[in-house]
C-alpha cells in the first residue's frame, strides 16, 4: 500500500508534472507536424530525420556562433539554421512524393536514414570524433523563461512555480504551437483547404484547390513542427547533440494525432499522456525503492503505452465503423429500395 | 523478359524459348568465369601473373571459395534472368547514387579518390574481407526475403530488426541450455526455435493489422524496441557474472560449421539456399503466395473474390516474422557465436533497400543483398583507410531508395526538357512491361 502511496504522490508532485512538461515538449512539437501532415493526406513518416537534422544543426550552428558572438545571441542563430534546415529536409520529401511520384512511405524511411547517417557523418568530419556519439562542442541553451511573480501566488504559488515557472522557452513555444495549429486548421482558409484535401484530394481539386501546393504547404510545416522538436532536444532538455538523439519520439508522434481523435487540443493531450509514461520511465526507480525492478521494465514503458494505445484507438475506430454500418443497414430495411419498376419475368 | 518482350511478341514461341535458354547459357558460362578470377583476385591478393593462379590454389579452402563465388556469380545471373532490362535501371540508381555520394564526399573529405577507392575495392582485397562480404550478405539475403514477403502483399512491415534479436536469443537459449545432442538434431531444434520466435513476434502486428486495422507500420516500429529490451533483460540474467559487457557464454553446441580459414562463411549457406527457393515457392506456387500477391494488388478485390483476407495477412507478417528469425539464428550460430548486445546493427532497415532493389522477387534478392552489403562491409575499410565516416554509406543508401522508388523522376526530366508531355510515360511503360513479365 506504501508502495502505491508513493507511485501516487511521486506522480501528482509538482516536480513530476514539470518534468512531464519537459519531456513532453520533444512529443508534442513532432506530434503536431504528423496531425498537420496527416490532415492533409501526406502523412509524414520523415520526422524523426527531420527532428535529428534540426537537433544537430541547431546545436552545431550555435556552437560555432558562440565563438563569435554572444551565446545568448549564438542559440538563436542555431534556431534560425536549424528550422531552415528541416523544412528543406521536409520540402525533400514533399517534392519527392508529389513531383516525383515516389512512394510516401519510403521516402520518409530515407529521409529517417539520410537524417541519421548525415548528422553523425558531418558530425564525424566536422569534430573527428571517433569514439561516442557526442560532438564534444560547447552546449548552446535556448534560454529558459523564468516567471518568478508566481511564487507570489498564495497556497499553490511554490508549486506553481516548480512546474511552470523555468521551463525552456521551447517548453512554451510547444504549447503555443497548439493554438496556432488550431486556429490555422479551423480559423484560416488555408485551414479549411487543408482538410478538404486531407477528405478528399478530388473534390477538392475539383472546386479550384491546387491539391500540391497545399500537401506542399503543409509537410513544410511539419517539417517547421518537427524541426523546433529536433531543437528542444539538443538545445533544450540535453545539453548538445548526440546520435540518434530522438530515440523514436518521431515515431511515438506518428500516433498521438490518431489516438487525439485528430485535433490540435486532443494530440496534445495524447503527447501529454506519453510525457507521463517517458517521466515515469526515469522516476520509476526512486519512486520505488527498495524494489528490485530491472532496468528495461521502465523503459519499456512508452513503447508498450504506444501499441496499447494504437490497439484502444484502432478498436474504438473499427467498432464506430461497424455500427455505422449496421445503423446503415437498419436504416434501409426500414425504407425499403423502390422496387424495379421494370417488367417482372 | 520486359521491353524487348514488346518487339519479340511476333516471334514464335519456341525460337523465344531457345533464345532465352542461349542467354542464359551464356550468363552462366560468364559467371564462372569471373567466380574463377574471383577467387583467384582474393586468394592470391591481387592478380599479378600466372603465378597468381598456383598461389591461390594453393591457399587454404580454395575449392570452397570458388564455390562462394560461384554461388555469387550464379545469383547475379539470376537476377539478370528475374529483372531484365530493369538490370540496366538498378545499375542507373546505384551508381548514381554512388556518384551523389562522391560529390558529398568532395565537400567533406581531403581525400575523396583514396576514400572511394577503399570502398570500392577494399571488399575484396583479403580473404577475412571477402568473408565479411560473404557473411554478410547472407544475413542481408535473409532480411531481404522477410521484407519481401510483405511488401508484396502491400504492408510495410518494419519489425524485422525485433525479430531477429528474438529468433537468435530462442536459438541461442537452445545452443546453451538444451543438453548435448548431435549436430543433426541440435542445429534443426535452434532453428526451430529461432523460427517459431519469428513467426510469434511478426504474429503480433500482423493480428494487430488484420483485426483490429492497427497501423502497422506504426506497431512494429514500437514492438522493436521492445523486443530489444527483452533481449537484453534475459542478456542480462544469463550472462556469466564475471563478464563486464553484457555477452553470453560463448556458444559451444549447435554452432553452424565454418567453411573457410579465416573468416566466418559456414555452412549456413545451406539455409540461405534453402529459404531463397522456399520463399519463391511460397511466393509463386502455393494457395497463400497466391493471396498475398492478390491481396497486394487488390485488396477489395481479394476479399470480393472469397480470401480470407484476414488470414493472409496475419500468415503473411508471421511468415516473414520466420524468415527474420532465421536471419537472427544465423547471426547468432553463424556469424557471433554468442549474444550479444545490438546484435542484428540495423540490418532491418537494409533489407528494405534489397527487396525494393529486387523489386520483391525472391530470386533476385541475394543479388542485391551481395550489392549491398559490398557497400557495408566497404564502409568501415573506409573509415580506417580514408577517415571518412562510415555513415556515408547510409546515405547513399537512402539516396538509393530516394532515386529507386521516383518513378516520375524520368518523367519529371523529360518534362524539364522538352514542354509537351510524352505520350507514354516510364511507369505505364513499366506497367505493360510488367503485365508482359507476369505472363508464363
Amino acid at each position: 500500500m506504501t508502495l502505491l502511496q508513493n507511485v501516487l504522490s511521486g506522480i501528482f508532485s509538482a516536480a513530476f508534472l514539470g518534468a512531464m512538461l519537459r519531456v513532453t515538449t520533444p512529443i508534442l512539437l513532432p506530434s503536431l507536424g504528423a496531425l498537420i501532415s496527416d490532415r492533409a493526406g501526406v502523412i509524414n513518416i520523415g520526422l524523426e530525420g527531420i527532428m535529428l537534422s534540426a537537433a544537430f544543426t541547431g546545436a552545431t550552428v550555435g556552437a560555432y556562433a558562440a565563438t563569435a558572438v554572444d551565446p545568448s545571441i549564438a542559440a538563436w542563430v542555431g534556431f534560425g539554421a536549424a528550422i531552415v534546415v528541416a523544412v528543406l529536409v521536409a520540402l525533400l520529401l514533399a517534392f519527392f512524393h508529389l513531383q516525383l511520384n515516389g512512394d510516401l512511405i519510403l521516402g520518409g524511411i530515407a529521409i529517417n536514414i539520410l537524417g541519421s547517417a548525415a548528422t553523425i557523418a558531418i558530425g564525424y568530419q566536422l569534430t573527428g570524433g571517433r569514439g561516442g556519439g557526442s560532438l564534444g562542442l560547447a552546449g548552446v541553451q535556448m534560454p529558459i523563461v523564468d516567471l518568478p511573480f508566481l511564487k507570489a501566488i498564495p497556497a499553490i504559488g511554490d508549486g506553481l512555480y516548480t512546474i511552470l515557472g523555468s521551463q525552456n522557452i521551447m517548453t512554451w513555444i510547444s504549447f503555443l504551437s497548439v493554438a496556432v495549429i488550431w486556429f490555422l486548421l479551423y480559423r484560416m482558409p488555408i485551414g479549411k483547404h487543408l482538410r478538404a484535401v486531407g477528405e478528399n484530394p478530388d473534390a477538392a481539386a475539383s472546386v479550384g484547390i491546387d491539391v500540391r501546393r497545399v500537401r506542399y504547404l503543409a509537410l513544410a510545416i511539419s517539417g517547421v513542427l518537427a524541426g523546433l522538436g529536433g531543437i528542444h532536444l539538443s538545445m533544450g532538455y540535453l545539453n548538445g547533440f548526440t546520435r540518434d538523439m530522438t530515440a523514436g519520439r518521431g515515431f511515438i508522434a506518428l500516433v498521438a494525432p490518431a489516438l487525439g481523435g485528430g485535433t490540435p487540443f486532443g494530440t496534445m493531450i495524447a503527447a501529454l499522456l506519453f510525457g507521463a509514461f517517458a517521466g515515469l520511465e526515469t522516476r520509476l526507480p526512486s519512486l520505488l525503492p527498495g524494489v528490485d525492478i530491472p532496468s528495461q521494465l521502465p523503459q519499456i514503458i512508452p513503447y508498450a503505452a504506444t501499441i496499447i494505445a494504437l490497439v484502444i484507438y484502432s478498436y474504438q475506430r473499427t467498432r464506430a465503423l461497424t455500427a455505422r454500418a449496421r445503423r446503415f443497414e437498419q436504416q434501409r430495411k426500414q425504407e425499403p429500395a423502390p422496387t424495379p419498376s421494370g417488367p417482372s419475368d | 523478359m520486359t521491353a524487348t518482350d514488346l518487339t519479340t511478341l511476333n516471334t514464335p514461341p519456341s525460337t523465344r524459348r531457345s533464345r532465352a535458354l542461349l542467354w542464359m547459357l551464356l550468363g552462366i558460362v560468364l559467371a564462372l568465369i569471373f567466380s574463377v578470377v574471383l577467387t583467384v583476385h582474393v586468394a592470391a591478393g591481387g592478380i599479378t601473373d600466372a603465378a597468381s593462379i598456383s598461389k591461390a590454389i594453393a591457399a587454404p579452402a580454395f575449392t570452397n571459395m570458388l564455390g562462394m563465388n560461384v554461388l555469387v556469380g550464379l545469383a547475379a545471373v539470376l537476377f539478370v534472368n528475374q529483372t531484365g532490362w530493369g538490370t540496366l535501371r538498378v545499375i542507373l540508381t546505384v551508381g548514381a547514387a554512388l556518384l551523389i555520394g562522391f560529390i558529398l564526399m568532395l565537400l567533406i573529405s581531403h581525400d575523396p579518390l583514396k576514400a572511394y577507392n577503399a570502398l570500392l575495392t577494399g571488399p575484396l582485397s583479403r580473404t577475412n574481407r571477402w568473408g565479411s562480404w560473404v557473411e554478410d550478405a547472407m544475413a542481408l539475403t535473409l532480411v531481404g526475403l522477410s521484407i519481401t514477403l510483405v511488401f508484396r502483399a502491400q504492408l510495410f512491415s518494419l519489425g524485422a530488426e525485433g525479430q531477429i534479436a528474438l529468433g537468435a536469443m530462442a536459438a541461442a537459449l537452445v545452443a546453451l541450455y538444451v543438453p548435448p545432442l548431435p549436430l543433426g538434431i541440435h542445429i534443426p531444434l535452434a532453428v526451430l526455435a529461432g523460427c517459431a520466435a519469428g513467426f510469434l513476434w511478426g504474429m503480433i502486428p500482423g493480428i494487430l493489422r488484420a483485426y483490429l486495422n492497427a497501423n502497422e507500420l506504426v506497431s512494429t516500429l514500437m514492438l522493436n524496441p521492445i523486443a530489444a529490451l527483452i533481449y537484453s533483460f534475459i542478456l542480462d540474467r544469463i550472462k556469466p557474472k564475471s563478464a563486464g559487457f553484457t555477452v553470453s557464454e560463448p556458444l559451444t553446441a549447435a554452432l553452424l560449421p565454418r567453411i573457410i580459414d579465416g573468416t566466418r562463411v559456414t555452412t549456413g549457406i545451406f539455409f540461405v539456399i534453402a529459404a531463397v527457393i522456399i520463399t519463391w515457392l511460397i511466393i509463386q506456387r502455393t494457395p497463400l503466395g497466391y493471396e498475398i500477391r492478390t491481396i497486394g494488388a487488390n485488396i477489395k478485390f481479394a476479399r470480393y473474390g472469397g480470401i480470407d483476407t484476414k488470414r493472409t495477412i496475419v500468415l503473411a507478417m508471421s511468415v516473414s516474422g520466420v524468415m527474420a528469425g532465421l536471419t537472427g539464428v544465423y547471426l547468432a550460430l553463424g556469424i557471433h557465436q554468442k549474444l550479444i548486445l545490438g546484435l542484428s546493427g540495423g540490418l532491418a532497415f537494409e533489407g528494405i533497400v534489397v527487396a525494393l532493389l529486387a523489386r520483391n522477387k525472391p530470386l533476385a534478392v541475394p543479388a542485391m543483398a551481395l550489392l549491398y552489403s559490398y557497400l557495408r562491409v566497404g564502409g568501415p575499410i573506409m573509415q580506417t583507410d580514408a577517415s571518412v565516416s562510415l555513415e556515408i554509406i547510409r546515405v547513399i543508401q537512402s539516396i538509393i531508395i530516394l532515386l529507386f522508388t521516383a518513378d516520375g523522376l524520368i518523367v519529371f526530366i523529360q518534362a524539364r526538357r522538352t514542354k509537351p508531355k510524352p505520350p507514354i510515360s516510364e511507369q505505364d511503360a513499366a506497367h505493360i512491361a510488367e503485365g508482359a513479365a507476369a505472363q508464363p
